[in-house]
């Protein structure tokens, strides 16, 4: 039987669907099993399984604060996260605009020296750090956390976000707000950041979320349990021999998980050309 | 309100020296105009004075204080630039107000000089709107009332009414002039467009190469161009300009004396179309461009060159007619070996006395 | 107008200030870095250079202070008397794994996702959703569906008849379990970096092709995929580069073992850091991976370069 044109569009069309859905198991399944294993039993989890559990238990969840202060570690994250990005906000945005509008003897220098510091890789610098912070007596604190990723290559990344988007600004207005009486701050706070909302925006979410998933340093800054940050109380849930408490640990990660989650997909688009944006440029 | 006054000043660009000892006085009230081909450092001249631009060599005075090193805010100066540099982010009425806001003027002063600026320009209605729900003439008179309101001694304009489209252009031109009349200001004004500076100017700058070629009112820049450049940048369509040994023969009949004169230009509205008893030189039509009041012709004059002649009324010449030019001796420039004018005063004799007899 | 008949008053105004215009700027330019630049010091320039004076030192849990060794802790590395070799030949295994697996794996969903139509956005959220998530839970979740017989991953394996290995507690299925998972939690990246530049080639071209009745397939070797190089060049580098900069993921689902079998560079800087307290070790093991990093990165702005010219 000959198919029509029309036929075979949605023959393709069909088949493009069911390999697409096919490829986004891997995607999405781990997502519903971590939440449904969430709500089941430490007995259940291994038993027979199934998407849906036999029995509700969202005692887990209460559990999961009785076990380490989650809390206080779910509020440690949150602010070291906002502190991180309000501070990188402001320091790149500032540095940016320097480095896209302003003549200074050594910019050129200053973008080089910059440039190099994008391909060392955190772990490079991790010792001396972990000694310098020993030597402030910041150890077990959150000081670490905030500065080494504000100063780090996420916040020279930011830098160059920032200046690039400045760059392609019209000078016109700024030299308008410099007639108008602006000084370089006012002109940078007033004019260049009002209309740099996009680029502040993906720097924003990148830095947000680049502070919230940090591992490598709360794990190697870090030590009473209220200090921890959630990625690093996440991986706490075991019991005294070291095996996962999968039943509360599936739990937490559900917790930390999902509220992210759902703030990504309802600003998928801006968070996407977040991360384009970055990538391309950084 | 105040004059300006500019002295040898100069400016590099890294090697490149962009503007070369530039000397300038400007009167207060004066409305001045800078043209010149686009690089000839116009604009960066008027970014100069504005202190948007740093000064290399010289000095710039503004009134009586010298003004090299005053930040640009706080020379009495305000611009209107190409592209208007409205604020996106604010309506018209805190566009208006903004450079006050930054100075700390009372909100009432602000509100009441805004409202008169508005006044004026006819913006009344448009001040709560954003500049991107405005057209480019509604933009262009924001741009213009934003720089009213700080009342400043001079008021810079960079090439304000290049964006426009050419009937709004005309308007704005209009509108500009009798906003300077009514103001008294002084006004230095920046633009590619020749027309714009003759209607404009109460005196016109002509810069090449970051050097001033000459200065004068309209008038004067028309009848008595200083050089070779000057001639043919000013008036449209663009002055002939022959070898003075081709001419001196037809000119000499008119009474013309080219002796020591390498050049001579003709404008294209001075050679008249005279029956052949009267004519200095006979030439064939080439091309013929209908102009809706006349035509504009390219003619062929043996021995010389093709020369543009404007004639006016419906019915000119064809192409391959045979014409016959003559052009009155006071109209005939003379230029020398480097391109300056040779004028009668300096060559002393016949020509001098043709201007009279014209006269 | 400009009339000075005091030549004192002259004088004063006609005397440059130091701070002119232009050294405004440059100061106020300076004092806009400066925050960036005095912390880069202080916690990024000033460590690296530390790294390497570490580097050159015995210094560890025996000899509690530094003492200047020279080039041993490298010659330790590269003689093989610890792990190192090994070392590298997993970092490397984990690179030549996961690099070409991500990326034939991201420009398939881009090339299936760069046109608008129904569903694109829905697909296009779905394969990105790991990249956002943390690396700890993404690593306990799938840890969890890959445990032994009780995992989700076997049981499913089970119903189509498949007997699942045991798959972190092999050596070898480790480091497919640990690279496959990585791929699915960041190709995303990949894909929109894909898609960007695919929608960057004029539809001119294919269509051009088309009329001159070339198959999908010919169109993709010869319009497409020679269009893409200039990208698949830098997303394959900086790729390589987080291959090599890969932590947390491991960390939580392997812990760099089964014997070794998925220890890499990055978990071993760690170990022997933090975990063995061997700082002099560890530092020359960073300086190997800043130099292997930085011939990454020229390689990738020798070929940017390349590209643009």
């Amino acid at each position: 039987m000959q198919l029509t044109r029309r036929q075979t569009r949605v023959v393709t069309r069909i088949c493009w669907v069911l390999s697409l859905s096919l490829v986004a198991v891997p995607f999405v399944f781990p997502f519903l099993w971590m939440i449904s294993s969430g709500f089941k039993s430490a007995t259940e989890i291994f038993g027979q399984p199934s998407l849906i559990p036999n029995v509700w238990r969202w005692n887990n969840f209460l559990e999961v604060f009785d076990y380490q202060p989650f809390a206080r570690q779910y509020f440690n994250s949150i602010y070291i996260a906002c502190a991180v990005t309000g501070i990188t906000l402001i320091l790149s945005s500032l540095a940016g605009y320097a480095l896209a509008r302003m003549r200074f003897a050594g910019a050129g220098l200053l973008m080089l020296f910059l440039i190099s510091a994008l391909m060392v890789p955190e772990e490079v610098t991790i010792v001396p750090n972990f000694f310098l912070m020993r030597w402030l007596g910041v150890m077990d604190t959150h000081v670490p956390l905030i500065l080494l990723p504000v100063f780090g290559p996420h916040g020279v990344m930011a830098t160059f976000l920032m200046r690039q988007y400045f760059v392609a600004l019209p000078k016109e207005l700024e030299e308008a707000g410099k007639m108008d009486g602006l000084s370089r701050l006012g002109i940078w706070w007033k004019v260049a950041l009002p209309m740099s909302r996009p680029a502040l925006a993906a720097v924003a979410i990148i830095t947000f979320l680049f502070s919230w998933n940090l591992f490598l340093e709360p794990l190697v800054f870090l030590s009473s349990l209220e200090n921890f940050t959630l990625p690093l109380a996440l991986s706490n849930f075991t019991d005294p021999y070291g095996a996962p408490l999968w039943h509360l640990q599936l739990a937490a990660t559900s917790l930390a998980v999902v509220p992210i989650l759902v703030v990504y997909l309802i600003a998928q688009r801006q968070i996407i050309e977040s991360f384009a944006m970055s990538g391309v440029k950084g | 309100m105040s004059g300006l006054k500019l002295s040898n000043l100069s400016k590099c660009f890294g090697k490149a020296e962009v503007i070369r000892g530039v000397d300038l006085e400007i009167e207060d009230g004066e409305f001045v105009v800078f043209v010149g081909p686009s690089g000839c450092g116009k604009s960066t001249l008027l970014r100069m004075i504005s202190g948007l631009e740093d000064i290399t060599g010289g000095d710039l005075w503004i009134g009586d204080r010298r003004m090299n090193e005053v930040q640009a805010a706080r020379r009495g100066v305000a611009m209107v630039f190409q592209s208007y540099a409205l604020y996106p982010h604010l309506t018209v009425k805190q566009n208006m107000g903004f450079g006050l806001k930054v100075r700390k003027e009372k909100p009432a002063e602000i509100a009441r000089r805004v409202e008169d600026a508005a006044r004026t320009l006819q913006l009344g209605s448009l001040l709560d709107r954003y500049p991107r729900e405005l057209s480019g003439g509604q933009r262009q008179r924001v741009a213009i009332g934003r720089a009213i309101v700080g009342h400043p001694d001079v008021f810079l304009f960079d090439e304000p009414l290049s964006n426009l489209d050419a009937e709004l252009r005309v308007h704005m031109r209009a509108e500009i002039a009798a906003l300077h009349k009514r103001l008294r200001n002084t006004m230095v004004y920046v633009t590619h467009d020749q027309i714009e500076a003759m209607t404009l100017a109460d005196r016109i700058v002509v810069l090449r190469d970051g050097r001033i070629e000459q200065v004068g009112s309209p008038r004067q820049l028309y009848s008595r161009p200083d050089n070779i450049f000057v001639a043919q940048f000013i008036g449209s369509p663009k002055m002939n300009i022959c070898a003075a040994s081709d001419l001196a023969g037809p000119l000499s009949r008119a009474g013309v004396d080219t002796s020591g004169a390498v050049q001579v230009g003709l404008r294209p509205e001075h050679l008249r179309l005279v029956p052949e008893q009267q004519g200095l030189m006979t030439g064939q039509v080439v091309i013929s461009e209908y102009t809706g009041s006349g035509s504009l012709l390219h003619v062929e004059v043996a021995g010389v060159g093709t020369m543009l002649v404007l004639s006016e009324g419906q019915e000119g010449p064809r192409p391959d007619d045979t014409v016959y030019l003559a052009i009155d001796p006071g109209n005939v420039h003379m230029f020398d070996a480097d391109g300056l004018a040779r004028r009668a005063e300096d060559a002393g004799v016949s020509a001098s006395g043709a201007m009279v007899a014209e006269r | 107008m400009v009339a000075l008949n005091d030549t004192e008053a002259t004088a004063r105004r006609n005397s440059v200030p130091w701070l002119t215009l232009r050294r405004r700027e440059a100061i106020e330019g300076w004092l806009f870095v400066s925050p960036t630049l005095i912390g880069f010091l202080i916690f990024f320039l000033g460590p690296l250079i530390a790294v390497v004076f570490y580097s050159l030192s015995e210094w560890n849990l025996l000899s509690q202070r530094a003492t200047y060794v020279g080039l041993d802790n490298y010659a330790d590395a590269l003689t093989a008397n610890r792990d190192f070799w090994h070392v590298i030949r997993n970092s490397i295994f984990f690179a030549a794994g996961l690099v070409p697996l991500n990326m034939a794996l991201a420009l398939a969903l881009a090339i299936a996702l760069c046109r608008p139509g129904p569903g694109v956005v829905f697909f296009r959220t779905v394969f990105f959703a790991p990249v956002v998530t943390s690396a700890v839970a993404w690593a306990i979740v799938w840890r969890f569906l890959l445990q032994g017989e009780a995992g989700a991953v076997n049981q499913l394996l089970a119903h189509v008849g498949i007997d699942g290995p045991n798959w972190l507690r092999e050596p070898n299925w480790a480091m497919v379990a640990v690279i496959v998972t990585r791929v699915i939690k960041m190709v995303g990246l990949n894909m929109i970096l894909y898609i960007a530049a695919l929608q960057a080639i004029p539809r001119d071209y294919e269509q051009a092709a088309r009329l001159e009745g070339a198959s999908g397939w010919q169109i993709f070797r010869m319009v497409t995929w020679p269009l893409l190089a200039p990208t698949t060049l830098i997303i394959m580098v900086i790729t390589t580069i987080g291959s090599f900069k890969v932590f947390d993921h491991i960390y939580l689902m392997t812990g760099g073992g089964p014997e070794n079998g998925t220890l890499v560079l990055a978990y071993y800087i760690y170990e022997q850091a933090f975990e063995f307290f061997d700082i002099g070790y560890a530092s020359a093991l960073a300086m190997i991976m800043f130099v292997i990093v930085l011939a990454l990165t020229i390689v990738q702005l020798l070929l940017r370069q390349k590209g643009s010219a």
